[in-house]
């Protein structure tokens, strides 16, 4: 055999996980989406879209808003972390902003839970420091929570590669602005985060991609219509054994997640030329 | 030296947690001076730039800008700017956006901006390049970007921290000139920082030499080289080559004793305060003169030495000698070459000898100690 085959059988396990577990399923719930029995047609999607077109632009949404709310507060942590003049200040921030991402989704999920419910620990906290009366109270179990939990528990991912990014900065560059006389805020946002664009894009889009995946915060939280589509899949699937809607279903979550890929793409291609 | 104390620093101190960066500096420049801060790594002497720049707060002092402190006041309002040894150019801005920023955070309006930004491309032979980012530049336009965006605003002082470090050797020649008489033609205050002996004596009015946080000397390029005022200052301006001598003061002259390489000599004290006693005596390699032994001849007032040539090299203009001077070894330099293993005099001429009382016999560091810790230099 000659030596270059001879790597082929080294990579061969590799290759043989990636095709039979990654691949091969990916290739047979694509196919699956546009089987209706036994032929293919397009009636999961119309059947997906008649049933789930609210629960789809929910997802939207909800996802988009996130993502906006975790790129706003990562650059403000970020931002403290580069710019804080208070030492104590910023080696408590540092120290405290990573934890949310070492907590699985489903304690986050069961944690808020018991934090918004219109009887929680939130509301239970305002009434008893005056602030609300118990008929006042509401239930944040909805659209919000779900959105308050994804901000808490991916702001820190998206905030550590900003703060790395932010501190690699050349600090001659934030200096010679604060010589020109630009205030803190203005060499945040006018001199640090276009210089980071690139890594806070990166991970904003990394954050959208797992957001779009998270089945327990919905299942959790907002146990209601309209829902996300994760929970719509899982619905499907355990409650019909309706796999071919669950597989049409996957693949516009796959069409919206790669959409924001594409676009992460295209800037980082922009940004080469 | 009293100047009309346009910029003026009294007893300015900064220290770094125990360490102590800079100690009792006391300043005065003059309006429209050139003033080069001179000195090794770190001798302080960024610390100082940084300090008047109000990136940092002296542990005492004050610094005065016409006699208004302005010790505790933010950069910006110092009417100072400063041009980083990085240059520090913002990459997502154009060179126009660079230069015009200062003037965009003052308010200044859209056609304002833009003239004022036209007016420095084109006194810094910038034209054409406004739409490029820093990365489309060559080191020297980046330079000049930096100079442009500092200029821009207008300042009254103008810092430099170590601007030309960064560009090549030849470019940084041309630019030295350039720069030099883009001050003088806008008449303004510049501080130059530089660990480049030969650069800060082209470009300033007057060098302020720093040596462990301390001005060591200040005066013109021209006092600085030929009346060093101390043995680390002469080291600093090239007079590298030490000897151990004895010698005591007599009447207006200093006499040397003979030592085991040198006749007895004697040199014009010309107000320098030294005892009898043991002195330290620095000389450049290009102030000695040297003989063949049998040759020599009394040339005047100075000190003649005798050796023998180590090893001989060719630097360009001149040969430069090693020669062995009993257990010491000096550098001079020739018109020709005398080869190795010949008997030579190195005689130094009364003006070009720098005699300082040793602090201990033997003689003192020639290189300044850098503080440790964190200093800017």
């Amino acid at each position: 055999m000659p030596q270059r085959l001879l790597g082929l059988p080294l990579v061969l396990p590799a290759l043989a996980v990636i095709a039979f577990l990654f691949i091969l399923p990916l290739i047979l719930s694509a196919v699956g989406a546009f089987q209706v029995e036994g032929a293919f047609g397009w009636g999961n999607f119309t059947k997906a879209f008649d049933l789930y077109s609210k629960d789809i632009v929910f997802t939207v949404v909800i996802i988009t808003l996130s993502t906006v709310l975790i790129g706003i507060a990562s650059i403000a942590i970020g931002g403290y972390l580069t710019l804080g003049e208070h030492p104590v200040a910023v080696a408590i921030l540092r120290w405290l902003y990573r934890w949310p991402m070492f907590i699985p989704f489903i304690v986050v999920g069961q944690i808020l839970r018991t934090f918004l419910a219109k009887n929680g620990m939130m509301n239970n906290a305002f009434i008893n420091l005056g602030l609300l009366t118990p008929i006042d109270a509401q239930s944040f179990l909805d659209w919000r929570g779900i959105v308050i939990a994804f901000v808490w528990k991916q702001t820190p991912f998206v905030a550590l590669l900003v703060a790395g990014a932010m501190a690699s900065v050349n600090r001659d560059t934030i200096e010679a602005a604060r010589n020109l006389g630009a205030s803190r805020l203005r060499v945040l946002i006018e001199i640090l985060v276009p210089q980071v664009a690139m890594t806070l894009t990166v991970g904003l889009i990394l954050s959208f991609v797992t957001m779009m995946s998270v089945l327990s915060v919905p299942l959790m939280i907002n146990a209601q219509t309209p829902t996300m589509i994760t929970a719509d899949i899982a619905f499907r699937v355990n409650s019909y054994g309706d796999y071919g809607v669950a597989n049409a279903l996957g693949i516009i979550s796959l069409v919206l997640a790669s959409s924001v890929a594409w676009i992460y793409l295209r800037a980082s291609l922009k940004e080469r030329a | 030296m009293e100047r009309d104390g346009f910029l003026e620093l009294r007893g300015i101190a900064s220290r770094y947690g125990s360490n102590e960066v800079l100690s009792d500096i006391d300043l005065s420049i003059a309006k429209g001076e050139f003033v080069a801060l001179l000195g090794s790594s770190g001798c302080g002497k960024t610390t100082l730039l940084r300090l008047l720049a109000g990136f940092i707060s002296p542990s005492a002092g004050q610094v005065k800008v016409r006699h208004r402190d302005v010790t505790h006041l933010p950069p910006d309002k110092r009417g100072m700017a400063l041009v980083f040894q990085s240059y520090a150019l913002w990459p997502h801005m154009t060179v126009a956006q660079n230069i015009g920023y200062g003037l965009k955070l003052k308010g200044v309006s859209r056609a304002g901006i833009a003239s004022r930004v036209a007016a420095m491309q084109s006194l810094l032979g910038l034209e054409g390049l406004e739409l490029r980012k820093p990365a489309a530049l060559s080191g020297g336009q980046r330079q000049r970007v930096a100079l442009g965006r500092a200029l821009a605003i207008d300042p009254e002082i103008l810092l430099l921290d170590e601007p030309l470090s960064n560009l090549d050797a030849r470019i940084r020649l041309t630019v030295r000139h350039e720069l030099r008489a883009l001050q003088k033609r806008l008449g303004i205050t510049a501080i130059h920082v530089t660990h480049d002996r030969e650069e800060a004596m082209v470009m300033a009015d007057r060098i302020v030499i720093l040596n462990g946080g301390k001005i060591a000397q200040a005066g013109t390029p021209e006092e600085v080289y030929n009346r060093p005022a101390s043995a680390f200052v002469a080291a600093f301006m090239g007079a590298e080559n030490v000897l151990s001598l004895n010698g005591a003061p007599e009447g207006g002259e200093f006499a040397i004793e003979a030592g085991p390489a040198s006749a007895a000599g004697s040199v014009p004290l010309a107000g320098r305060p030294l005892t009898a006693g043991p002195v330290e005596a620095r000389f450049r390699p290009e102030a000695a003169r040297l003989f063949a032994e049998s040759e020599v001849a009394v040339i005047g007032p100075g000190i003649t030495f005798k050796g023998e040539v180590a090893a001989v090299s060719y630097p360009g203009g001149h040969w430069r000698h090693v020669v062995r001077l009993g257990q010491a070894e000096v550098m001079a330099d020739a018109g020709h070459a005398f080869e190795p293993g010949t008997r030579v005099a190195v005689h130094v001429p009364a003006e070009s000898l720098f005699l300082f009382n040793s602090p201990s016999a033997a003689p003192a560091s020639t290189v300044s100690r850098a503080p440790t810790g964190r200093v800017y230099a």
